[in-house]
């Protein structure tokens, strides 16, 4: 009896804290659609622009500080993602019981595998990283299949991540030395140097403008052909009362046209930002150079050692 | 209310994603990696203990079929033997039989025989003293008082001796 009862009162538990977070996931994305439903205005025409302003400061330093679609939808995002890995390794048991489980180790072992063939066994400490730009560039571009603005569509959003990769990069690099460093830039003769300085920095811009090109080129298009086909079909059936009136064209092809821009390309370009981030900071590691360094390291601390003995 | 620009450039926005972006990767390590890598991790030395356990349990089969297969050899030896000992001794036995008959069979044939002869010296005795009456008688009728009887008897007697003797060497 006692057992029975314990028991039900740790199953209504869990369940409880699985609607929690369930909750999590759900509610950030549906306030930011609240919230963009609220701020939209009413548009005439073909309307392609950036993310509604939601928020002005202006006495921040440098730049006015703006609140946008792109904060808020990224800040939702975050909290659902939480939400979601919460979920997923809620009630982990050793042996794998539940469906969530699964996808919850097939997730990490994939992540890890990826890193693993990419980078080598010496980087899977990179597995999370890789999974987090996965995951929120993946998310990001497919919260515009619920409505909202997909923050990759923002130029600032990609260019935050591509800077943040430049950081990894350019830390790889310095664990061979500063002055190792310096002069990789003047290789392979000094002439170069200017060169190697914008290949340097084209790559976070590359890396950037990639990902966010490739959601507002989508965006873009299906914007122009959904007023396109309202023009249309107001043209071909306009004449019809009542049907008239109804943009009935925009049926069909704007969803083809949303599977293609929005989720197969949304996902591609996740795969791809991840790839290019797991490459270029594999290759950026001077392992000659800190080889090196460590040989000098040993043999500095065995002569110490002599001198001491 | 306005909107961005398509493209438009902020320090802030770009901060902003910076962060995110290093939010969600302590998220992801913080709330996924590590308790799925812990349960793994877990698993793994479960099934680790699994394995050791069976390679134990399975040299331990192995330790007790040599073990068997020792004592079934020696079980065999020792039956061996035992077969072999009966049979030899099973041999003598017979051998002592066989022989304890043949000399039992000497025995009983060389009693028969002295038996037998014995039978004959008597047989012939027995007919020597019968010749002997009878040609005492025969002489003593024929001869009627010529020769005292004592004298005769002596005289046949010695007669039959040699009869007997020469019968003897013949034989």
């Amino acid at each position: 009896m006692t057992d029975g009862k314990a028991v039900s009162v740790k199953d209504t538990r869990f369940r409880t804290v699985d609607a929690l977070l369930i909750a999590l996931m759900v509610l950030p994305l549906a306030a930011c659609l609240v919230l963009k439903i609220l701020f939209t205005p009413e548009y005439e025409g073909v309307h392609i622009s950036g993310a509604l302003i939601y928020l002005q400061i202006d006495s921040f330093p440098v730049q006015p500080l703006l609140i946008t679609e792109s904060q808020v939808n990224s800040a939702g995002i975050t909290l659902s993602i939480l939400g979601l890995c919460l979920y997923l390794t809620h009630g982990l048991t050793v042996k794998a019981q539940t469906r969530r489980q699964l996808i919850a180790e097939w997730i990490v072992e994939k992540c890890r595998g990826l890193v693993d063939s990419n980078m080598g066994e010496s980087w899977s400490g990179y597995a999370p990283f890789v999974a987090a730009i996965m995951g929120l560039s993946a998310f990001s571009s497919l919260s515009c299949l619920i409505g909202l603005f997909a923050p990759t569509g923002d130029v600032n959003v990609t260019a935050g991540w591509a800077v943040l990769v430049f950081f990894l990069v350019t830390w790889t690099k310095l664990r061979g030395g500063f002055l190792n460093y310096l002069r990789g830039f003047t290789e392979p003769v000094v002439f170069f140097t200017p060169m190697n300085f914008i290949s340097e920095f084209s790559l976070p811009v590359s890396m950037a403008f990639r990902h966010y090109g490739n959601v507002m080129c989508g965006a873009v298009i299906s914007a122009l052909v959904g007023s396109a086909l309202t023009g249309l079909s107001r043209m071909l059936l306009g004449w019809i009362p009542v049907i008239g009136e109804l943009p009935l064209l925009t049926v069909g092809i704007p969803a083809v046209l949303s599977l293609y821009f929005d989720v197969f390309s949304g996902l591609m370009q996740a795969f791809i930002f991840a790839m290019l981030t797991m490459l270029n900071i594999s290759n950026s590691f001077p392992a000659e150079a800190w080889e090196k360094r460590q040989k000098k390291k040993e043999l500095r601390k065995m002569q110490k050692a002599t001198v001491n003995g | 209310m306005q909107s961005l620009s398509i493209i438009s450039v902020n320090l802030w926005h770009v901060l902003f994603a910076l962060a995110n972006l290093a939010i969600i990767y302590v998220i992801v390590r913080r709330f996924l990696f590590k308790p799925v890598n812990k349960v793994l991790d877990e698993r793994r030395a479960e099934i680790d203990g699994i394995y050791a356990k069976a390679e134990k349990a399975s040299a331990e089969a192995e330790e007790s079929r040599l073990n068997y297969a020792a004592a079934m050899e020696a079980a065999e030896q020792t039956a061996n033997q035992l077969i072999m000992e009966a049979s030899r001794d099973a041999e003598r036995r017979g051998n002592e039989i066989e022989s304890e008959a043949r000399s039992r069979a000497a025995d009983i044939r060389r009693q028969a025989e002295t038996d037998a002869m014995l039978e004959r010296r008597k047989a012939e005795d027995d007919i020597r003293r019968e010749i002997a009456d009878v040609s005492t008688r025969l002489t003593g009728k024929l001869l009627e008082r010529e020769i005292s009887e004592a004298d005769h008897r002596a005289l046949i007697d010695s007669f039959l001796q040699e009869i007997g003797t020469e019968n003897d060497t013949d034989k």
